[in-house]
């Protein structure tokens, strides 16, 4: 017996809800995967007592990694009290007693997140966990995963290059608004999980890991820190992200923070007026702290 | 009956900590000695990835009987097995799984023990995906002292074909650092030459 269960007295579960074999299998998959950046590495996703796409690829993830005296932030949409981040926070703080949950981006170890990165540039003591339902961005140009298997070693794109040049000759741009495929360390091309354009540029030469996990298709993939990670693009349409001018051309503000520098929501309101509002909820009120600190300081 | 450290799951999930942190940097390492109770770095690390769902390989016969039945893993050859474990000292006469183009992870990890991690007379530059430096292209330091000058050269020959090759992970009594497959190194200083 090398995999000692590890029950806290008054818990029938083991610490992480995940027996140890399971961690230890999921463990090898993260370090295969590091090593080998962008590359999908498959392993036994195991049953969870959710829906798999509720987040069990992200979950098995922080699973196998946390430990006690981990503070752990969950967030779905950039937003710590929707719907799937506070079911995954109360799973993980019934599962691993001892461990500390915040909605504080900078004080977090371990960050859990659907569809964002956080605003605040992450350091090199945190890691960040995406959960990701679709992990091949050649499913679209190649129903065979044995010959995607082939392709991705090979690092032959140009099927999925020609998927873009298509949407330039009918639309002028590239229309891909999340998913945006992203070339790591110049091979293997990942989906970055639906993080917005916004968020792309933010996996090159990060300072934290990075980690991906589709619970369902059963993949593992990472961007290390200091890793190349290049969104696909054409010499003469260059990426970028997306744009948040109004007809006068002048950049949106959060109608919450005021801030100018976030990606933002878009409200539509009964009478089909439109706010815009921050979408890390986290950023936002950290904007919003110090509007106040600023107002409340004597001149 | 009184349990080592290094097979209870609290210190197994700390010592996985440190090796992300090591694969995840190149080149930086990483103290185990909390961890340890005395025991060899190299030990830890198996005892923290190995079940009976992996094979291993010995080729320099470094595990006792009790170790094997308590690490579970299926005894394999050094030319087809996940993980190898070895002996720095002494020069690499196999050659491991460097994985499929398919399934590049099928490339073996290598877990070399050697006298020290972090300082001694060889001396490497680093270079690659993890390593921090000026910009994205970065350049680390590493040095090294007992590792078998055969080890350098076959492992550039192993992670010529990116993406297959193998990944190395050295040791000494408390210490590790990592070299996965896509990290260039370069001898900088080496008194033995």
């Amino acid at each position: 017996m090398n995999a000692m269960p590890h029950t806290t007295r008054g818990s029938a579960y083991n610490f992480g809800f995940l027996d140890e074999y399971a961690k230890k299998e999921i463990r090898r998959a993260v370090l295969k995967a590091i090593a080998i950046p962008g590359y999908q590495v498959p392993y036994a996703s195991r049953e969870m007592p959710m829906g798999r796409g509720f987040g069990t690829g992200g979950l098995q993830l922080t699973l196998a990694l946390i430990g006690p005296g981990e503070v752990v932030k969950v967030i779905d949409q950039g937003a710590d009290d929707s719907v799937n981040a506070v079911n995954l926070r109360q799973f993980i703080e019934m599962t691993c007693p001892g461990i500390a949950t915040t909605t504080k981006t900078a004080e977090s170890t371990l960050i859990q997140s659907r569809h964002r990165i956080p605003e605040q540039p992450l350091t090199a003591t945190q890691i960040l966990v995406l959960q990701v339902p679709y992990p091949d961005p050649l499913v679209v140009v190649e129903p065979s995963e044995d010959k995607r298997k082939v392709m991705h070693g090979e690092a032959d794109y140009s099927r999925l290059l020609v998927k873009l040049y298509e949407d330039i000759v009918q639309f002028d741009e590239i229309t891909i608004s999340h998913r945006y495929p992203t070339r790591i360390n110049g091979h293997y091309v990942i989906d970055p999980s639906p993080i917005p354009r916004w968020d792309v540029p933010r996996l090159n030469d990060a300072a934290a890991l990075t980690l991906f996990g589709a619970g369902r298709e059963k993949k593992i993939y990472a961007v290390p820190p200091h890793t190349r990670a290049e969104p696909l693009a054409f010499s003469d349409v260059p990426f970028r992200v997306e744009d948040f001018r109004d007809a006068a051309g002048r950049r949106r503000a959060c109608a919450r923070c005021g801030c100018t520098d976030s990606f933002l929501d878009e409200f539509v309101g009964d009478a089909g007026s439109k706010t815009y509002q921050c979408s890390d909820s986290d950023w936002c009120d950290e904007q919003l702290l110090q509007a106040e600190h600023a107002q409340g300081e004597p001149a | 009956m009184k349990r080592e450290c290094i097979w209870q799951a609290d210190a197994q999930q700390c010592v996985f900590r440190e090796l992300v942190e090591a694969f995840s940097r190149p080149g930086a390492v990483r103290d185990l000695t909390d961890w340890l109770a005395g025991t060899a770095a190299q030990r830890a690390v198996l005892a923290t990835l190995m079940d009976g769902e992996t094979t291993l390989a010995d080729p320099h016969a470094r595990l006792g009987a009790a170790d094997w039945s308590l690490l579970q893993a299926r005894r394999d050859t050094t030319e087809s097995a996940r993980y190898v474990v070895a002996d720095g000292r002494r020069a690499p006469g196999f050659q491991p799984a460097l994985g499929t183009l398919e399934s590049p992870e099928m490339g073996a990890t290598l877990l070399i023990e050697v006298a020290a991690v972090g300082s001694g007379p060889l001396a490497l530059e680093l270079a690659g995906p993890g390593i921090d430096g000026l910009g994205i292209d970065g350049r680390g330091e590493l040095h090294l002292d007992g590792l078998h000058p055969d080890w350098l050269a076959r492992r550039a020959d192993w992670t010529a074909g990116f993406p297959l090759g193998v990944d190395i992970l050295l040791t000494d009594a408390a210490r590790i650092v990592a070299l996965p497959r896509t990290t260039r190194v370069t001898i900088t200083g080496n008194p033995l030459t």
